[in-house]
């Protein structure tokens, strides 16, 4: 199956009656294997919701869903995702390197050397010197490094990542997002990508699928033809900033009241 | 090197002084106010020298401690032997019950008031009651105490084990973990500190229990009985003795249990 990701007229409705909120309209979306796909869009447009349907963990009102060629929950059961929250969602009681040690745990993973794979983790998100360390003891950029090695440490096939660098400076920001395209390069992975930012979208996607405010809807989606491997030259090039552009004036034809940060 | 090693000396001196100076700074100050209440009352009697019987002074209540020193802690122990069956039973049950009323939405909101409520309940009144049910020994002062220490516990754990954030369960099924992972991997252990806070209002609860319970009978190898007899026939100063006795069992209960927490709970009691 190469399609990992199939969208088919999909609608998410939270409530009813009145309080009805029309989270997802619509929705038709393919993601092929091994693209580094993000979503864009203004806050509340239903980016969350949309992984939330892929992770299994809400199910859409109306449509059909389907990942890695079975339904959410399959995929789910069969740890086909590794999910970075929106928030770091660390368990307070576990050190940073039992928090990542956290999915080998509950998977009985049969990998023998579960310490070996998080501390491997932590030092690809610059942590190997907060092993020890209780996640209260940490900033709130570094708690959501350690929920990216948390993601990454049971090498799913799928990533599914919610803002995951939002909270985070430009500068450690930018190293991230190169460390996290070579995560990608390296490891075939599939990523779906939420963000606020649109250069950040541009920099690591093969596409980019831009909403409308609520109800949220796919506005465009949009092919970056920019070559791999990228590095900070292609923040620099022509086409990086064209690509930028259209995908700005694309927001802003769907939204008058923006809220994006760049 | 000979330079760094004596600088990461002086640093963690420097750490320690810091520690014991904060140390100092928590146990000092009651010290003191302890002191000179002590000095206060001793002087006080001196000075006005009322009827032994109605305030014998610390130094009397002194002497009677040493002089009845193995009877006392004797009666200390049985007494205490009764907080802590009832404490392990009663706080047992808590989180027993607690654990199957938690798993239900209805049933935690059905049944928490209730338990909430219990609390202004004055248990120890039920003690004549307990002794029909239970016998004039310890069966019935272990009861009371299981009765005081449940409610708390079980309101405790309910809580602690409903606390667990929407993303943090939703961060375990997304790993499709099991009921029974995402209880011995979220909901027990973000429960444990609202289980300590019960166990320690629970501590201090079930001395005074106990020997409020035995005021209403029992063998006289008991603290609650021996003080009922002694202030009864007039030697407060043995009742008194019995007293100290209760509160330095009851205080070792609690800070047995404080630093079980802090051995178990690092995360939890490491700096604020
Ligand atoms: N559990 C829920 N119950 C009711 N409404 C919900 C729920 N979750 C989300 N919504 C609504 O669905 C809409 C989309 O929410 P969602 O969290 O997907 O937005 P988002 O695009 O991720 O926003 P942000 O960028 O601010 O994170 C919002 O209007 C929100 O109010
Ligand atoms: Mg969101």
């Amino acid at each position: 199956m190469s399609h990992i990701i199939e969208f088919d007229q999909v609608w998410k409705i939270f409530g009813a009656g009145e309080s009805e909120t029309i989270a997802l309209q619509n929705v038709d979306l393919t993601v092929e294997t091994g693209e580094f796909v993000s979503i864009i869009g203004p806050s509340g447009c239903g980016k969350s919701t949309l992984l939330r349907l892929i992770a299994d963990l809400l199910p859409p009102s109306k449509g059909d869903i389907r990942v890695n060629g079975k339904t959410p929950r399959q995929a789910r059961l069969d740890r086909d995702y590794g999910m970075v929250f929106q928030a770091p969602t660390l368990y307070e009681w576990r050190t940073v390197l039992k928090n990542v040690e956290l999915p080998l745990e509950v998977m009985r993973s049969a990998r023998e050397d579960k310490r070996g794979r998080a501390v491997k983790m932590l030092d690809l998100v610059g942590l190997s010197d907060f092993q020890n360390h209780y996640p209260r003891q940490l900033s709130g950029g570094m708690q959501q490094r350690v929920s990216i090695a948390r993601a990454l440490v049971f090498e799913p096939t799928l990533i599914l990542m919610d803002e995951p660098f939002g909270a985070l400076d430009e500068f450690t920001r930018e190293r991230l997002n190169l460390e996290l395209l070579d995560i990608w390069a390296e490891t075939h992975k599939t990523v779906i990508f939420v963000t606020h930012s649109i250069s950040e979208a541009v920099f690591l996607s093969s596409r980019v699928v831009v909403m409308t405010p609520r109800p949220g809807k796919i506005a465009r989606i949009i092919d970056i033809d920019l070559s791999y491997p990228r590095n900070f030259e292609t923040r620099e090039s022509d086409r990086f900033f064209e690509l930028v552009t259209e995908v700005r004036e694309t927001l802003k034809e769907e939204f008058t009241r923006g809220e994006i940060d760049d | 090197m000979v330079n760094s090693e004596w600088l990461t000396g002086m640093t963690r001196g420097s750490a320690g002084n810091v520690d014991s100076r904060r140390w100092q700074a928590s146990i000092l100050p009651p010290l003191l106010v302890f002191v000179v209440v002590l000095a206060v009352w001793e002087l006080g009697v001196r000075i006005f020298q009322p009827p032994t019987f109605l305030l014998p002074a610390p130094s009397e209540i002194s002497r009677t401690f040493f002089a009845n020193f193995t009877e006392l802690w004797t009666y200390g122990f049985n007494t205490f032997r009764e907080a802590v069956a009832g404490f392990a039973l009663g706080c047992g049950l808590g989180i027993l019950v607690a654990i199957v009323v938690a798993r239900s939405e209805v049933l935690s909101s059905v049944l928490l008031p209730f338990a909430v409520a219990s609390n202004s309940v004055p248990i120890v009144a039920m003690a004549p009651l307990a002794i029909v049910w239970f016998g004039i020994d310890e069966g019935s002062k272990i009861a009371i105490v299981a009765v005081m220490c449940f409610f708390p516990t079980m309101v405790s754990m309910v809580r602690g084990l409903r606390t667990p954030s929407p993303a943090q369960v939703s961060l375990m099924r997304s790993y499709a973990a099991n009921e029974w992972q995402i209880f011995r991997k979220l909901r027990w252990p973000a429960a444990m500190p609202f289980l300590f806070n019960a166990f320690k209002i629970c501590a201090t609860l079930s001395m005074i229990g106990a020997i409020v319970a035995e005021f209403f009978g029992g063998s006289v190898k008991f603290l609650g009985v021996y003080i009922k007899t002694e202030a009864n026939i007039l030697r407060t100063q043995n009742a008194w003795a019995a007293i100290i006795v209760a509160c330095i069992l009851g205080l070792s209960f609690y800070f047995a249990i404080v630093l079980l927490e802090r051995k178990l709970m690092p995360w939890f009691t490491e700096e604020n």
